[in-house]
């Protein structure tokens, strides 16, 4: 009896976990960015250009350019991601052209969402990394 | 005494055995004993190079090949328009060819031949950084050993200045094998690299003279460009002695020339032109600027070429090409 008691209460003890999916959250990039870091080739272009008035702003799938520099496009247009849970390719349309692909990566630095792109917009051998930080 | 003995033996084989390793892992201490190369060609001909050499091995082994490596600028797409052979009355002779993306040399922490080429080597004094090394290996490997030196050549068959651009250069070779590539140790140094005597210059094309010997006025990076590239364009102020010498504010004076056939001419000495001075008292003095901008131009528009002077901050002085009132020329491409 005693051992019956036992079993059921050890029994009692014992509770399912619900392993909960983790939800991984989509990667939304709406917003304002700014180049926080760029290197051409390598070499950092801090100090040699100005970057302070340049920004990218993502809404709606569409992206508008303010103070242009070299980048992957030059005119406004239409932007995607290939996978809104893990994306690791966005694509730019700029408005009449045909769409430009590039890898780009989008860590947490300090808290904070990065944007590091890598591309070409004059000679296919000058590589350009440009890493964007949403403006607050 | 047994433990002190036994210690004893065992350092005594372990000394052995790592001196009939290396023995046995010793190769070819390769030695380029001269070189023919003209010192001139007209751009786009074909000129014959030959590197001899000596191989005198050390230890034996098998299935080396030798490895031959030329540096040259990018432009000419060696890897394109040479032929290389190699001769040797006991390797055998035959054709080199281009060593494969995928085959990587031992103790290359997993670089290229090329890459690990220009780690090892350099620039061979080259100014411009558009310069790589073209690396080749015979058709055939070979035994080595019982002493022996090994004696032949390497002749190259290359069209100089492929690009058409005229050209003053340092050129480069390397001798190696594939055993030991490039490494140096207590028994011996494998590889061998002499240089052109003089700067060889390719002489007559269209294109404009790209110069890697002698320091220049003015350098523009990265060497080749686009209007949609960042381009630093840098003043040395301590060549020659310019009109400029006594200047610490120089301002870039230049006109653009577009597809369309316009002129663009940005000559203001405000901070939109200044160049500003790389580190204190270095008189070198840097402009980076986004050439669609400083120009100013429409979308349609691309620019081909920039014509440009240094100017004092008055813009009465001006400096151009060698020192002359001839504007510096810079052609936006990329081959």
């Amino acid at each position: 009896m005693l051992l019956l008691l036992v079993v059921v209460i050890m029994a009692a003890s014992c509770k399912t976990e619900k392993v909960l999916p983790k939800q991984e959250a989509l990667k939304d990039i709406t917003g304002s960015w700014q180049v926080i870091k760029a290197t051409r080739n390598g070499t950092d272009l801090a100090g040699l250009v100005d970057f302070s008035q340049f920004r990218i702003q993502f809404e709606n799938g569409t992206y508008k350019l303010i103070s242009k520099l070299p980048f992957i496009v030059n005119k406004d247009g239409a932007y995607a991601l290939d996978d809104p849970l893990y994306p690791f390719k966005i694509t730019f349309t700029a408005a009449g052209a045909e769409p430009l692909s590039t890898a780009f990566t989008y860590p947490i630095v300090n808290g904070k969402r990065q944007l590091s792109l890598t591309f070409s917009p004059g000679c296919a051998n000058n590589s350009y990394v440009y890493v964007l930080q949403q403006t607050n | 005494m047994i433990s002190f003995l036994h210690i004893k033996g065992k350092g005594l084989w372990r000394a052995c055995a790592f001196l009939i390793l290396g023995i046995v892992l010793a190769c070819c201490g390769e030695e380029i004993t001269s070189l023919e190369q003209p010192n001139t060609a007209v751009v786009g001909s074909n000129i014959n190079i030959k590197v001899n050499f000596k191989i005198p091995t050390a230890g034996d082994g098998t299935g080396n090949y030798l490895i031959f490596a030329m540096l040259v600028p990018k432009g000419w797409k060696m890897a394109d328009n040479a032929k290389i052979s190699y001769s040797s009355q006991s390797l055998g002779g035959g054709t080199m060819s281009l060593l494969p993306a995928n085959s990587l040399p031992k103790n290359g922490g997993g670089l290229s031949w090329p890459a690990y080429t220009k780690k090892m080597f350099g620039n061979a004094g080259n100014l411009i950084d558009d310069m790589e090394w073209v690396v080749y290996q015979s058709e055939k490997n070979y035994a080595y050993g019982g002493g022996f030196t090994f004696e032949g050549n390497v002749t190259i068959n290359l069209k100089v200045a492929a690009d058409g651009n005229p050209t003053i250069v340092k050129l480069s070779y390397v001798i190696s094998d594939s055993v030991n590539a490039y490494t140096s140790n207590e028994f011996g140094t494998y590889y061998s690299q002499i240089n052109s005597p003089t700067c060889f210059e390719a002489t007559g094309g269209t294109g404009d003279l790209v110069d890697f010997c002698n320091p220049q006025l003015t350098v523009i990076d990265p060497p080749k460009s686009l209007d949609n590239d960042f381009v630093s364009l840098t003043f040395d102020n301590t060549v020659v002695t310019t009109s400029l010498k006594d200047e610490t504010e120089v301002y870039l004076c230049a006109t653009a020339y577009t597809n369309d056939g316009k002129t663009i001419k940005v000559c203001e000495q405000t901070d939109k032109t200044r160049m500003a001075e790389t580190a204190p008292n270095s008189k070198h003095y840097r402009i980076t600027f986004w050439p669609k901008a400083l120009f100013n131009t429409t979308d349609a528009q691309t620019i081909t070429k920039i014509e440009y002077f240094v100017t004092d901050k008055t813009g009465t002085k001006r400096v151009g090409y060698g020192n002359t009132q001839d504007p510096f020329v810079y052609t936006f491409k990329c081959g």
